[in-house]
């Protein structure tokens, strides 16, 4: 595999094509991408941020959800401490991504860590981990695979920031009641189905959409956290039981 | 919230977002998680993904509501038939956006 990666011009290539793939892979979603994005833009001005503070903020933070769950409290005046552990409570997800992406980066310094974490959104870890869950221990990392990563950060990084910023400038003209926001729910459904492959994603699926609706009173965004707990452990309690079932089948 | 104010949750915001996105990437040499953990991780994304859809679709202002004169409810379900009968995205999206503003209006 190594001698394959010999020459420049082939690494070159192989990086090239990682990351044409990882562009592709995302730019259906980069329209609810960009909406979302617009959208959050206007959020953060008419919650009273100064035009400087909302790009600040996009740039720095370069997370919808954050981003959206603290406008609420900066706007009810709450006090800093109740803001930054929403963002714990809301960022939790990004512990499980970061344990799902270790095995692909871990043959980077810290620095380059850093960067990749900066650009780890649900959607590009949804569809890394979806493409490469399945390979070998000692196939993960690849370049191609981490110019993939890059590929997809860099559209939806690309447009996620610009509209932010169209919204930033236009939140003064753009009226609330259009219901725009409605588009990036679309567009996950329209990407989350065509990953449920097997019965435990199903079952996982299932229990996790189910009690992320009756857990959705919990304070401080809580709900989301629990329902993926719970869709995981459905989802592997139903592998157990699909593999005792194969197991019993086959010796009797 | 004053200006200094508003660039200290900035600051904050940025501060733990990044270390929350990066915790595994940084422990993950030093604390291994058990082969049977990794593989669990790999429904996360789904169950993840559904988690975020499912509340926004059967409750309005908190409340379930599965009725058809739900807008959001009605749409979502078109997407979702569309998806998996077409897979097409665009056309799940669109379809979807013209049934919410017709129920809505």
């Amino acid at each position: 595999m190594k001698a394959l990666f010999g020459s420049r011009l082939e690494l070159a290539r192989v990086r090239r094509e990682g990351f044409t793939r990882g562009i592709r892979a995302v730019a259906p979603l980069l329209i609810g991408t960009g909406i979302w994005g617009l959208v959050t833009g206007v959020a953060m001005v008419k919650v009273g941020l100064s035009t400087a503070q909302a790009v600040g903020m996009t740039l720095l933070v370069f997370s919808g959800t954050v981003q959206l769950a603290s406008l609420p409290l900066i706007a009810a005046n709450a006090p800093l401490w109740v803001v930054m552990l929403t963002a714990v409570v809301v960022n939790l997800r990004f512990v499980i991504f970061s344990a799902g992406l270790h095995p692909f980066f871990r043959r980077f310094s810290i620095g380059r860590r850093w960067l990749l974490s900066y650009f780890m959104v649900d959607m590009s870890f949804a569809i890394f981990l979806s493409r490469f869950a399945d390979a070998p221990r000692d196939e993960r990392g690849t370049t191609e695979q981490v110019w993939f990563f890059l590929g997809m950060s860099a559209g939806s990084w690309t447009v996620w920031q610009t509209m932010s910023i169209v919204g930033i400038v236009l939140a003064a003209e753009v009226p609330a009641q259009w219901g725009l926001e409605f588009t990036a729910i679309l567009a996950l459904i329209a990407m989350t189905l065509p990953m449920i492959s097997g019965k435990p994603a199903l079952m996982g699926a299932v229990t996790s959409g189910v009690i992320a609706v009756v857990a959705a009173g919990l304070p401080l965004k809580l709900g989301l956290l629990v329902a993926v707990v719970a869709g995981i452990a459905a989802a592997m309690s139903a592998e157990i039981v699909l593999e005792r079932h194969a197991n019993a089948g086959g010796t009797s | 919230m004053s200006n200094l104010e508003i660039w200290l949750v900035i600051t904050g915001l940025t501060l733990i977002t990044i270390l929350m996105r990066s915790s595994f990437l940084m422990l993950g040499d030093y604390f291994p998680l058990p082969e049977r953990v990794q593989h669990g991780l790999r429904y996360a994304p789904v169950c993840a993904l559904i988690a975020l859809v499912t509340p926004e679709l059967f409750l309005t202002q908190g409340a379930f509501n599965l009725s058809i004169a739900n807008p959001k409810l009605v749409a979502g379900l078109a997407a979702a038939v569309i998806t998996l009968t077409t897979r097409s995205m665009i056309a799940a999206m669109a379809i979807g956006m013209l049934i919410f503003t017709v129920l809505r209006a």
